[in-house]
């Protein structure tokens, strides 16, 4: 019982009230773990751009061994997600992504780098007062890629080349990845 | 070799005699429809019997899969790519990458002739790669600027010896221009005069 | 037998991401009633939330009790709930009442009580921060003050003075209101 003086059964009757059971619709649990499934999904790639960043500015031999331990982890990591079996094992370089949406409630990132999202593997952005931003490792070349805002719309990178070939009717962006090891 | 050659290099046999031999890409099995599946499977085995790179094929795909475009649509986008990419090696000639076949397929897709990559590709000497200009290309014509002077603007810039960043910083003020209601044409123009000339890609002419 | 938040958690930092789902059943509903009175808004309890269950999840490796995740959550979505608060504050939006929960009296009871449960959110936005958290967590969530300083931070003593002079704020606001 609340330990107040005065007006018990006024604040009771408020403690009552807001004791009420509330609940979200039941697809909150499904939006969760697709969040939940993404930084999984994020987490393992991440994983590369780590080993990546080590085998930089080593001289010599060091280098040529270090690139290879990379070929074989990398070629081991495709095995392991078949869904992405990429050819040639191109170096990875962190990049980031950024799309000024204040009214947005999700932004994620999809391209040619990671399947365009399927399977889970959509890069979710966070959130720094509407300013969406995801930095992840994307393999060395040239990509295609756009966001999608709140799951349902696709918006091309304001600040990127657009990608030309818009044979869906959605627009999305070009992206041109250096080889910084070279 | 040394011995220390040596062992990277068994290391790398090693990776390779592990990697999977060539199977159908497990992308390949995703929610589309069956004759759908079965064309884009027999786009990819064409491609790769002549030399275009696959994986584009399949990340375009991928993209109609994800944007929920049905089968037909998904076969008519790989069967167009496949396309554009055959045109753009065939111009590019053996020495383009993959990148810059897809790069060119883009350029080509907006508008581009191929033999116009094909002289740029030519004249570009020393230059690492044309992935860039070519994209950046494919980007200012699909903005509105005309293909000659899209065209020219690239080939300066390459010829003068010009960075991806430079690359870069012409195509986000390019686009800005435009975006603030500059002709096209003179926004690529002008810009493209903006990039400093290096002193050894000078012209024989002008030493 | 359902298992235990030890359980769950150990499964899911074993790779099982699946396990995860499990868990955010459980704390659900339980947490959406604090995040909903907390905020005034559904929309925002639900991002709150998401973010707290989300961040959790990110961060489950340190979680050191994991027998006692719900309370770890807990305070993680306290936190969540502070940040979403100040940045209303800042965007100058206001604290408006829960339309669902409103419906839902309405439909289940006579028309006095939906107009009582609105002049109790009324009344719960007159709060400021500090002293509303205190007052939900004290007597609508029941915890005890060392549970209230462990998730929120703050001294006991402190803790009690917001709870009193949230008390005395809202039987100020609702007496007129009420009368028995």
């Amino acid at each position: 019982m609340p330990e107040w003086g005065g007006g018990r059964t006024t604040l009771e009757m408020i403690v009552q009230e807001l004791q009420r059971p509330v609940a979200f619709d039941e697809t909150f649990e499904r939006r969760v773990m697709v969040r939940v499934r993404r930084l999984h999904a994020e987490r393992r790639s991440r994983g590369w751009v780590a080993i990546a960043s080590r085998i930089t500015h080593r001289p010599g031999w060091a280098a040529a061994l270090a690139a290879s331990v990379v070929a074989v982890v990398t070629l081991g990591l495709m095995r392991s997600r078949p869904d992405s079996a990429r050819q040639g094992g191109a170096p990875l370089e962190p990049v980031q992504f950024v799309l000024v949406a204040p009214e947005a409630h999700s932004v994620a990132v999809v391209g040619d780098f990671n399947d365009w999202g399927l399977n889970d593997s959509a890069l979710v952005a966070t959130n720094h007062e509407g300013v969406w931003s995801v930095t992840a490792p994307v393999p060395a070349g040239v990509h295609r890629y756009a966001f999608l805002v709140n799951g349902k719309q696709w918006v091309a990178d304001p600040s990127a080349p657009r990608a030309t070939d818009d044979d869906f009717g959605m627009p999305s962006s070009a992206l041109v990845v250096e080889d910084s090891t070279r | 070799m040394n011995r220390s050659a040596r062992a990277v290099s068994a290391l790398i046999l090693a990776a390779v005699a592990f990697a999977p031999a060539h199977a159908q890409d497990p992308r390949l099995g995703n929610p589309l429809d069956a004759p759908s599946r079965v064309a884009i499977n027999a786009l990819i085995d064409s491609a790769r019997a002549q030399g275009i790179p696959t994986e584009p094929l399949i990340q375009k795909m991928n993209q109609g899969v994800a944007m929920g475009v049905d089968g037909p649509r998904i076969v008519a986008a790989v069967r167009t790519l496949t396309r554009e990419m055959a045109t753009a090696h065939r111009a590019l000639g053996t020495v383009a990458t993959a990148d810059e076949i897809q790069a060119a397929a883009s350029a080509v897709h907006a508008g581009v002739p191929a033999v116009e990559l094909g002289k740029i590709k030519k004249q570009s000497g020393l230059r690492r790669s044309l992935t860039l200009p070519f994209t950046v290309l494919a980007d200012i014509v699909s903005r509105g600027v005309p293909v000659e002077a899209g065209v020219n603007a690239i080939r300066s810039l390459v010829g003068a010896g010009a960075k991806d960043t430079d690359i870069n910083t012409f195509q986000r003020n390019v686009s800005g221009d435009i975006e603030k209601g500059a002709p096209p044409a003179a926004a690529a123009e002008t810009r493209a005069k903006a990039v400093p000339t290096k002193p050894d890609s000078a012209k024989p002419e002008q030493l | 037998m359902e298992s235990s938040d030890a359980e769950l958690v150990t499964r899911v930092l074993h790779g099982e991401v699946n396990a995860y789902g499990a868990l955010v059943s459980r704390y659900r509903d339980r947490y959406a009633r604090y995040a909903v009175h907390m905020l005034g808004n559904r929309e925002d309890a639900e991002e709150a939330l998401q973010d707290a269950f989300t961040r959790a999840y990110r961060s489950l490796a340190r979680c050191e009790e994991p027998e006692r995740f719900g309370a770890w959550l807990f305070r993680i979505l306290v936190n969540r709930c502070r940040t979403s608060g100040a940045r209303r504050v800042r965007r100058g939006r206001t604290f408006v009442h829960d339309e669902a929960a409103l419906m839902r009296a309405s439909q289940e009871h006579p028309a006095e009580q939906t107009m009582w449960r609105e002049e109790i959110d009324r009344a719960l936005g007159e709060l400021n921060a500090d002293q509303r958290e205190a007052f939900l967590l004290k007597y609508v969530e029941e915890l005890g003050y060392d549970e209230m300083s462990e998730i929120t931070g703050v001294g006991v003593s402190a803790l009690k003075m917001r709870v009193m002079r949230a008390c005395d704020r809202l039987r100020t606001l609702l007496r007129e209101v009420h009368s028995a």
